[in-house]
């Protein structure tokens, strides 16, 4: 009976949390779009994670030569550590760890030729949700709106 | 019937192509009324559930590109308009079930590379097929006469028009997988990316100048072992998923015997004010006729298994 009780405790203070934790996840997504999408385009697509104890989430996308592409980190963490990138090729070969360079809200990436690549979101500490929005459009854009 | 209308006379017509679009919400509200699919046997397969975490099978689902982004690429690229390349737009009303999905995927594709080339009439001619189909699968409100009405008023803009049908192709992703649909959005990936990769082919032996596209088949030998894999993890391992990795794996085969170049890329990387630029040494090697017709073989293969009426 105890440990009925103490399962119905559990869901009825975890369970709330838990969705509540999902949908501040998911509530952050259309802030970071309108912060940092800016000029680019953005197809509507994320991915969303809730990281705990180290915890990361791995992503694969195509990135083409001669398309400009906005990785927009977007979560909030425990330690209110920010959310970083490590960016790998199909082989798994650790390219660039964005951790390395500095906080930064976004980052823009060109590539010389069109490439798999994988991307990692981790917290460096502490446990949250982590999402990702990626922007693309043509460096061409860029110069005529600039 | 009098929104449509009304509509149409407030469109101001200087084109043929405008013409064309003027009419086509009424072409779209007329799309609505579908006959009944006929059944094939891919048609009432029923797939899986899988057998690994969804967070894990997202990372092979969204892997493969997006149509609007092949699209972007293909425009960046320059390159011409081969209409007799592309699926009948005429049959989407003989499609149903995962055959459906993955037709609604050739369709768009199809649909994104006539509009990134220009040519708005045959867009909006996949377009009235991808929404018939998208009615199969409840998402054709995503492409509503409204919505269609906003693309139209940006037609002289492209980039915006392009931007706003990559919303859309994202947020009808987002539908399926919220509504249960995943095996469905599954599909829907796969047929897009046989049929960028089908276009592709069928550029290169048009235009064998713009080797550059090639590009576009060295990315096959990282991208197939995950289509491999997106296809092997679900439970069930139906009768269709069998099909389509014995197709997946022939195509890896072709493209190992062409693309000698290894998957381990490794860029010099410069990062300058928030941009990371990536030089990769090695660069896509064109293709000579004859490889071209060895890759087209298991591609043509897989693209009819899934599009056989």
């Amino acid at each position: 009976m105890r440990a009925f009780l103490r399962a119905v405790f559990w869901l009825s203070v975890g369970l709330p949390l838990f969705l509540s934790a999902q949908t501040s996840c998911k509530d952050l997504i259309p802030t970071c779009r309108d912060a940092y999408m800016e000029n680019f385009g953005w197809d509507g697509r994320y991915w969303r994670a809730e990281l705990y104890g180290g915890e990361t989430s791995e992503i694969y996308y195509t990135f083409f030569r001669g398309i400009r592409y906005r990785l927009i980190p977007c979560g909030s963490s425990s330690t209110k550590a920010p959310l970083h990138i490590r960016l790998y090729n199909a082989n798994r070969t650790l390219l660039l760890d964005t951790r390395q360079q500095g906080d930064r809200a976004y980052w823009d990436l060109e590539l010389s030729t069109t490439q798999l690549l994988l991307i990692e979101l981790y917290y460096p500490s502490g446990d949250g949700c982590a999402a990702l929005l990626i922007g693309h459009r043509a460096p061409m854009e860029a110069s005529t709106r600039q | 019937m009098d929104f449509v209308v009304k509509a149409v006379k407030k469109l101001s017509l200087n084109e043929w192509g405008s013409k064309f679009l003027a009419i086509f919400p009424l072409t779209i509200w007329l799309a609505a009324c579908t006959d009944a699919p006929k059944e094939s046997s891919l048609q009432s397969s029923q797939d899986t559930l899988y057998a690994i975490p969804w967070e894990e099978v997202q990372a092979y689902m969204k892997a493969a590109p997006s149509p609007l982004q092949v699209a972007a690429w293909l425009k960046q690229e320059k390159v011409s308009f081969i209409r007799e390349a592309l699926h009948d737009p005429t049959l989407a009303t003989k499609y149903g079930g995962i055959q459906g999905a993955a037709t609604l995927g050739i369709y768009l594709t199809d649909m994104a590379y006539a509009y990134s080339t220009q040519h708005y009439q045959e867009a909006y001619e996949y377009l009235s097929s991808v929404n018939r189909l998208a009615a199969r699968y409840g998402v054709d409100d995503i492409l509503s006469v409204d919505r269609i009405r906003l693309l139209e008023k940006l037609q002289d803009r492209p980039d915006s028009a392009q931007k706003l049908l990559s919303q859309y192709y994202g947020e009808m992703q987002q539908r399926l997988e919220e509504t249960g649909q995943q095996v469905m959005l599954r599909h829907m990936i796969l047929g897009g990316w046989i049929e960028s990769l089908h276009l592709t082919l069928a550029l290169l032996e048009k235009e064998p100048q713009k080797q550059q596209l090639a590009e576009m088949i060295t990315l096959q030998k990282s991208l197939i072992p995950l289509l491999i894999k997106l296809y092997s993890i679900d439970t069930a391992a139906t009768a269709s998923s069998r099909q389509v990795i014995q197709h997946l794996l022939s195509i890896q085969e072709s493209i190992n015997t062409v693309v000698s170049e290894s998957t381990d890329n490794r860029p010099v990387t410069k990062v300058e004010k928030g941009v990371i630029q990536m030089q990769f040494t090695s660069k896509a090697t064109g293709l000579s006729a004859q490889q071209l017709h060895l890759l087209k073989r298991p591609v043509s293969e897989l693209r009819q298994y899934m599009i056989k009426v």
